[in-house]
């Protein structure tokens, strides 16, 4: 039983789930409440201690279906019908899969005694041999032999779709396959009974097929996550100007996973209250009209500070990748960043934030892109900009962030500009997606920039987007 | 530290027909999770939109139980000194005043700064004692002889601070009051949080809690709320008016009603002494169950055609008795 439930949190884990093992203890102690008969009562009995939110709630009914379905499948016999494996019956979906798995099920029981006309006594996996098993249909001792088989070679830690065909082989095998094969030649050697040994050929194909698509399924409910999980990892350090069209949607999941993970690293410590310290001179400030007498009490407490962040991002063909993760991560950062502005430029200045305000984080990203996006970048003009139209709002309480390449195609740089942001804001950062080495190479006016900014470093993948966002937080709580 | 409630659920069936004698018809869904965060002693994080009975289901068990319901009402910047406890500072003050003379009295005789507060050290934390102690909804549910339902209502709305606080008395429930050292809950109090998702909650609070989400009921369902909640209402009115309701959610609408509305629209027909659902006497009653002015146009708009939708609704199960 317990094995059933830990092959079910695979399950779910492969449905992008996370299930701590907080909710794994709940579980099982669920299950043991209210047992393993009712599917709709298991359900909604796992669902409530696993699933946390009502996204997880769809993504775990979609799971469970998938994965009881298939297991009752496998248990036809136990509905009443002995039909040969390969006629696949729609079972009954309020079978008990657990139940006819590893319990000595009643209604198996029935089944087993006049299906199989041979020896009793199937339940032990060595118990019959495969050939009696497959001649009979009996499709319930089938099952259980090919869970077995599947758990003793490890079928839950299944990967590629490569390795469909070795776990195939390796459960064939832990079913019996040697004997049979051996038996399937014996018969044709004696040609005594033709009829038997083109019956048993044609029994061993649908085991191939049937253990296949048994092994195929698994692979979809096991084989997602670690995978995913791999492709995942690739994305994270992967250049962000490499990443693909199609991968774009998978992305946005990834961003905003680590926004929600930075803004949980951060939330907790922005206010901090001092439990017990009076604040004295509020008090009596306060408390001069009862003559002194302080009825009306003040405490101390940390004022909240949240960055109050400026992001101006270049838009143009050779950046604009980065540009897009970038406010993709800003935007998903949510109330952590109190007052968030950004604007986009290729050769001026546009604000954008009333596009991110209306709309979904991801569409409003394309829609900058398309608006503003361009050839032709003009980072002086941009900087005139700026002084123009944004130096006034710019205070030592203001983070700017520059995401830019800094290539100018030779126009002029208008580095004063920088000097000045550089003396109002509290601090500048500027985001290079070019390795250090090619600041200054060419139209790079990167190293003119670089000595009016705070931080400037290489920026170039999700891990380096996110060290930076870590250390733009971090350094406004400590500094609070 | 134990569990006294008197009733033991024997199975969620039962349980259901409990919650249904005190007129919560809960679905089966709602019935485990409750089932299961009694028998788990876990907290129920509930979930759903406004007005489908989230705080009922609180109100519902306490009921059951007889066991005072503890509510809390979350709301931007409540803080500990509001949810937990507070000093009565006023009082103190007063008694220091009015106990002038009497500690006067009690320093005479008393030598030196020293002594005079060794005397005083006598009677050390006779201020800081429960005598002084403002107990707030936590405080009180944790002091509970018999235990009770703790109804933190509206748990999106507090701060995040807030909500880390909570996790200690979620999970273990006790709170540590620098004064008065930790306190234990001497029944361990039976939780429901409601939540309408302004915000995500942590995870940490979500790992601690049983998810229940509640839906808009079925049909079959919110048919059996309004035969216990509104009794005297004819089975073909109830009949047409959930389907109506019914078909009503399928739009889009800014707020969609819910059971509570529901409810009380059946109140108004049925003081109306309505039979059936007739276009006028939909027409002057949407505002009861419609809250927004541009959802009462555009339902008004498709007023006949959701109509006829809910009269087809509600006569297809007669036929098939039939």
């Amino acid at each position: 039983m317990q094995a059933t439930l830990e092959d079910f949190f695979k399950a779910l884990r492969g449905s992008d789930l996370e299930i701590s093992l907080n909710a794994q203890v709940d579980a099982a102690r669920a299950v043991e409440l209210v047992g393993w008969r009712d599917r709709t009562l298991l359900k909604s009995a796992l669902g409530t201690t696993l699933a946390k939110t009502t996204t997880d709630r769809a993504l775990y009914d979609e799971a469970f279906d998938r994965f009881f379905r298939f297991s009752s499948f496998e248990n036809m016999a136990a509905q009443g019908s002995p039909a040969k494996p390969s006629s696949k019956p729609d079972a009954n979906p309020a079978s008990d899969a657990m139940a006819a798995q590893d319990l000595p099920d009643p209604a198996q029981d029935k089944q087993t005694a006049p299906g199989s006309g041979g020896p009793g006594g199937c339940q032990g996996s060595g118990g019959q041999a495969l050939s009696q098993l497959l001649l009979s249909g009996d499709s319930a001792a089938l099952a259980k032999r090919m869970q077995e088989a599947a758990r003793e070679v490890g079928l839950t830690d299944i990967w590629f779709f490569t390795q469909k065909g070795y776990y195939t082989q390796k459960i064939q095998q832990a079913m019996g396959l040697e004997l049979l094969d051996r038996e399937i030649s014996d018969t044709k050697r004696q040609t005594l009974a033709p009829e038997r040994a083109r019956e048993l050929e044609r029994v061993r194909k649908k085991l191939f097929v049937e253990v296949r698509n048994f092994v195929e399924r698994k692979l979809a409910l096991y084989g997602t996550a670690p995978t995913r999980q791999l492709h995942d990892d690739f994305l994270q350090s992967q250049k962000l100007s490499n990443i693909e069209k199609r991968d774009f949607a998978r992305m946005h999941v990834i961003v905003s996973k680590i926004a929600k993970r930075l803004a949980d690293r951060h939330s907790r410590r922005k206010k901090k209250r001092v439990r017990g310290q009076l604040d004295f001179r509020k008090t009596l400030r306060k408390n001069a009209a009862y003559d002194g007498v302080m009825f009306e009490t003040f405490w101390r407490s940390k004022v909240v500070d949240r960055p109050r962040v400026v992001a101006i991002c270049d838009v143009s063909g050779s950046v604009r990748q980065y540009a897009r993760f970038l406010l993709l991560f800003l935007h998903s950062l949510g109330e952590q960043v109190s007052d968030l502005r950004s604007f986009a430029f290729t050769n001026h200045l546009v604000e954008v934030s009333d596009t991110f305000e209306s709309l979904p984080v991801e569409q409003a990203v394309d829609k900058v892109m398309q608006a503003v996006g361009g050839s032709g970048t003009d980072y002086g003009q941009t900087l005139l900009d700026i002084e123009a139209q944004l130096l006034d709002d710019i205070d030592r309480r203001t983070t700017v962030l520059i995401l830019g390449d800094a290539r100018n195609n030779r126009g002029q740089a208008h580095a004063e500009v920088m000097q000045l942001l550089y003396q109002r804001a509290r601090r500048v950062i500027w985001l290079n997606p070019e390795p250090v080495s090619f600041w200054g190479l060419g139209d790079s006016e990167m190293k003119r920039y670089a000595p009016y900014c705070h931080i400037a470093r290489e920026c170039n993948s999700l891990a380096h987007l996110e060290s930076t966002l870590d250390a733009l937080l971090r350094t406004h709580s400590a500094s609070a | 530290m134990k569990t006294l409630y008197q009733h033991q659920f024997d199975s969620i069936d039962g349980l259901a027909q409990r919650l249904a004698a005190v007129d919560y018809i809960a679905s089966r869904e709602i019935a485990t999770s409750v089932y299961l965060g009694f028998n788990l002693e876990k907290p129920i994080l509930v979930e759903g939109p406004a007005g489908v009975g989230k705080t009922e289901l609180a109100k519902g068990m306490a009921e059951i139980l007889d066991v005072p319901l503890i509510r809390m009402q979350c709301y931007e910047g409540l803080d500990e000194s509001k949810a937990l406890y507070e000093w009565k500072y006023g009082k103190q003050l007063l008694y220091t005043q009015l106990l002038k003379d009497k500690l006067g009295e009690m320093m005479q005789g008393a030598v030196g700064l020293a002594a005079s507060i060794e005397r005083l050290h006598a009677h050390d934390d006779l201020f800081f004692s429960e005598h002084f102690l403002e107990p707030r909804p936590l405080y009180q549910a944790l002091h509970q002889e018999r235990g009770c339902v703790l109804l933190i209502d509206e748990v999106d709305k507090s701060d995040p601070e807030f909500e880390a606080f909570l996790l200690e008395v979620l999970s273990d429930f006790q709170v540590s009051v620098p004064e008065l050292g930790t306190i234990k809950a001497k029944v361990k109090p039976i939780v429901f949080l409601t939540s309408n998702n302004t915000r995500e909650m942590s995870d940490a609070l979500k790992r601690r809690c049983l998810h229940l989400h509640i839906p808009f009921p079925e049909a079959k369902l919110e048919r059996r709320i309004l035969e216990r909640r509104v009794p005297g209402l004819s089975a073909t009115l109830n009949r047409e008016l959930v389907a109506f309701i019914q078909a009503v959610r399928q739009m889009d609408l800014k707020k969609q009603p819910s059971v509570s509305e529901t409810i009380d629209w059946a109140k108004t027909l049925l003081l109306l002494h309505a039979e059936h659902l007739s276009l006028d006497m939909v027409k002057g009653t949407l505002n009861v169950f419609l809250k927004f002015e541009q959802d009462i146009a555009s339902a008004s708009e498709q007023l006949p055609a959701l109509l006829q939708q809910a009269r087809k609704d509600a006569e297809i199960p007669r036929a098939s008795h039939a």
